[in-house]
């Protein structure tokens, strides 16, 4: 504890009194959020497809996991996958249901061909995903699998990162994660590469879902 | 390390006659500041942000021991233990108790220019704690043994070939024919299992946001990510200076750091952590430690150099500087490279080590034009260079010469008469208007210097310009 002292006392010696400012608020606003979203997550090499109901958006689902060929697939069980009974819909998939399934989740997302999940916001101005640690919720499965498929019901829109924190609650999960698109990296002669250590394809199914919230 | 005056003009001369390297630097840096001026136009009121944001890092320093003590307990409540280290050798050894308690042999990093200053891969090395460096750049050049060319993109100055040849001897895989791609897909798979074996991962920290006690991390790769959430435990290494107090703030800062480094509207991945995995979290670590870095910085604060603090290390001032492009990383001698570098290295590091740094200016203040937070850098340029003097790290000769300009200057009679005297004296080095000095005198190494006109400018105004249309 002798550093901390040390180092609080200097700190404490600088102490001044300080201006109280008040929030940045957002100076946005979007005539179309859903297109604006798409977008803008397309611009970051995002893949976005778009449906009107929730059952052509899993659909959707259906049809990208038979094309990539998906053998095994790591499930978040949450909103609003959880309401899908994603083991029956796919027989001849294996799936890891997360909290529910047994064995080694870590092992599973590792070696599995897809993650999917919900969000818990979005974010509009820049195309971004937020997904938050919790029960049913591996961070794990969001970026160990080759390749993310994330359902987006549009009444999880916000506009951006200063509507997402104005709306903030007061529990803060273990963990939460903006994601702007595929993992990649510029580091080998300025070229980009996706898929450097996390996803390369993120896939963003969005659709309405009749809901409205902030 | 140092970088005296003699030690930068050699390594700056290699730089520059390396066409490659000067290729290599220029798209870097050209790419980085005009996705910086395309991603901040895009807002609507981007100039009212940085002032905002100016306004919330000036606030925060003022009572940095609130605000640090507040995330401390924030922090402490959500599971995390929290360290505070005097120095350098302070962290190194907080890491290596924690990873000896754990019996740990491996751990993986994320990048972290924190961890570069305190030099905490050798000391791990030391410690026999095996570190395994895991953003792609990084790696790259832990391989190598460099050190970072640039605080965001660290082996730019690697050529593919070589970068071929490194990955090859790490993974035993021919290469040789191998696209980009397939490099970045060999070092996902070598890294991988390393990833998964690891017993620690090391982190540096982007913010802490002291409402929560929480730590954000950015990154594109994906590598931070699986450093901190795979690994039983996990050390995170901040600057002490890196504390803002609430979540609209952090905005702020988020808002304003991939925009103002890559051009990015936000990095791929901001990762937010908030103590170790609870009863309900399905996976994350067992332990997460957060090591409060002071190192020189506390005894910034209520100085002339407080305000350097205020730096979010996006890079931006090396991307725009006049030098930093023309030297490269590299010549700097220090993990901190460019404007940000001449600045926070002597002060870090000790002026009489880094005298060369301060120097490194042409005083343009193109840096502080980009800063998104408005540090004014020429303006602590010029304060070091002041107590360079003052502290007798200015050589002799140079003093003196700079005495003899000064006095010379000084009135205006004796300027012009000097003047006029020089203007005989060059004659017989003068060739073509340019000075040919003979080489133990040349003051310009091998550069054009001009001579004096035939005649002042002052004399040419009066006489021609003012006298003949008035």
């Amino acid at each position: 504890m002798g550093d901390r002292e040390a180092i609080l006392e200097r700190l404490r010696g600088a102490s001044r009194p300080a201006e109280r400012l008040s929030p940045w608020l957002t100076r946005r606003t979007f005539e179309n959020p859903v297109d604006r979203f798409c977008e803008c997550l397309t611009n970051l090499k995002g893949d976005v497809r778009r449906a009107e109901s929730a059952e052509a958006a899993w659909t959707i689902v259906d049809n990208l996991l038979d094309e990539m060929d998906a053998h095994s697939v790591v499930i978040n069980q949450e909103p609003p996958v959880d309401g899908m009974d994603t083991v029956a819909r796919w027989p001849e998939r294996t799936c890891y249901v997360v909290g529910e399934s047994e064995g080694d989740l870590k092992a599973f997302c590792a070696d599995c061909d897809v993650g999917l999940t919900g969000v818990s916001a979005a974010l509009v101005e820049t195309g971004s995903l937020i997904v938050e640690s919790g029960e049913g919720r591996s961070r794990l499965a969001t970026l160990l699998p080759p390749v993310h498929i994330a359902m987006v019901r549009v009444s999880r829109l916000t506009t951006d990162l200063f509507t997402w924190t104005a709306g903030r609650g007061d529990h803060i999960p273990t963990n939460v994660t903006v994601i702007s698109g595929p993992s990649k990296t510029a580091d080998i002669e300025f070229t980009l590469t996706l898929g450097a250590h996390g996803p390369k394809r993120l896939i963003a199914v969005v659709y309405e879902d009749g809901e409205m919230d902030s | 390390m140092s970088a005296s005056i003699s030690q930068f003009r050699s390594q700056a001369d290699s730089a520059i006659n390396d066409l490659p390297l000067q290729e290599a630097i220029d798209t870097a840096t050209g790419n980085f500041w005009r996705g910086r001026e395309g991603a901040l136009e895009e807002l609507p009121d981007s100039e009212g942000l940085r002032d905002h944001f100016k306004a919330i890092r000036s606030a925060t320093l003022a009572q940095l021991d609130e605000h640090l003590e507040s995330f401390e307990s924030n922090a402490k409540a959500a599971g995390t233990h929290v360290h505070w280290a005097e120095d350098a050798a302070e962290a190194c050894r907080i890491v290596i108790d924690i990873g000896k308690t754990r019996g740990v042999t491996l751990a993986t990093k994320g990048k972290s220019m924190a961890s570069e200053e305190i030099h905490l891969g050798v000391a791990l090395e030391e410690a026999g704690i095996e570190s395994v460096e895991t953003d792609l750049g990084e790696w790259i050049i832990q391989l190598a043994g460099d050190p970072p060319f640039h605080i965001i993109a660290p082996a730019i100055h690697k050529r593919r070939d070589e970068i071929v040849t490194l990955i090859e001897n790490a993974s035993g895989e021919s290469l040789q024919s191998a696209e980009i791609e397939d490099l970045v897909a060999a070092s996902r798979r070598l890294l991988r299992s390393r990833f998964l074996s690891a017993g620690m991962g090391i982190t540096g920290g982007n913010i802490l946001v002291s409402e929560t006690g929480s730590l954000v991390l950015v990154e594109n790769e994906g590598n931070g990510r699986f450093v901190s959430a795979s690994p039983p435990v996990h050390i995170a290494l901040v600057g002490l200076e890196k504390v803002v107090p609430t979540w609209d703030d952090a905005a702020v800062w988020l808002q304003l750091l991939a925009r103002s480094s890559t051009g990015q509207p936000l990095s791929v991945y901001t990762n937010v952590v908030t103590g170790p995995r609870k009863v309900d979290d399905e996976d994350g670590p067992e332990e997460v430690h957060i090591i409060l870095l002071d190192n020189g910085r506390s005894q910034l604060l209520g100085g002339k150099y407080e305000e350097i603090l205020q730096c979010i290390r996006c890079g931006a001032c090396l991307n725009i500087c006049p030098v930093y492009r023309e030297v490269g990383g590299h010549t700097y001698r220090s993990p901190y490279s460019g404007p940000i570098g001449a600045v926070i290295t002597p002060l870090l590091m000790g002026l009489e080590e880094y005298p060369a740094l301060p120097q490194a200016s042409s005083l343009c203040g193109a840096c502080r034009d980009v800063c998104p937070a408005r540090i004014d850098l020429p303006r602590m340029l010029v304060e070091l260079r002041n107590d360079e003097v003052e502290q007798g790290l200015v050589p002799w000769s140079v003093r003196r010469a700079e005495e003899a300009a000064a006095w010379m200057l000084m009135d205006v009679d004796r300027y012009r008469r000097l003047t006029g005297l020089m203007r005989t004296a060059q004659l017989p080095v003068l060739k073509d208007g340019d000075l040919r000095m003979p080489s133990f005198l040349d003051p310009s190494k091998g550069r054009k210097l001009k001579g004096l006109a035939p005649r002042p400018f002052r004399e040419i105004w009066q006489s021609e310009l003012e006298g003949g249309d008035g």
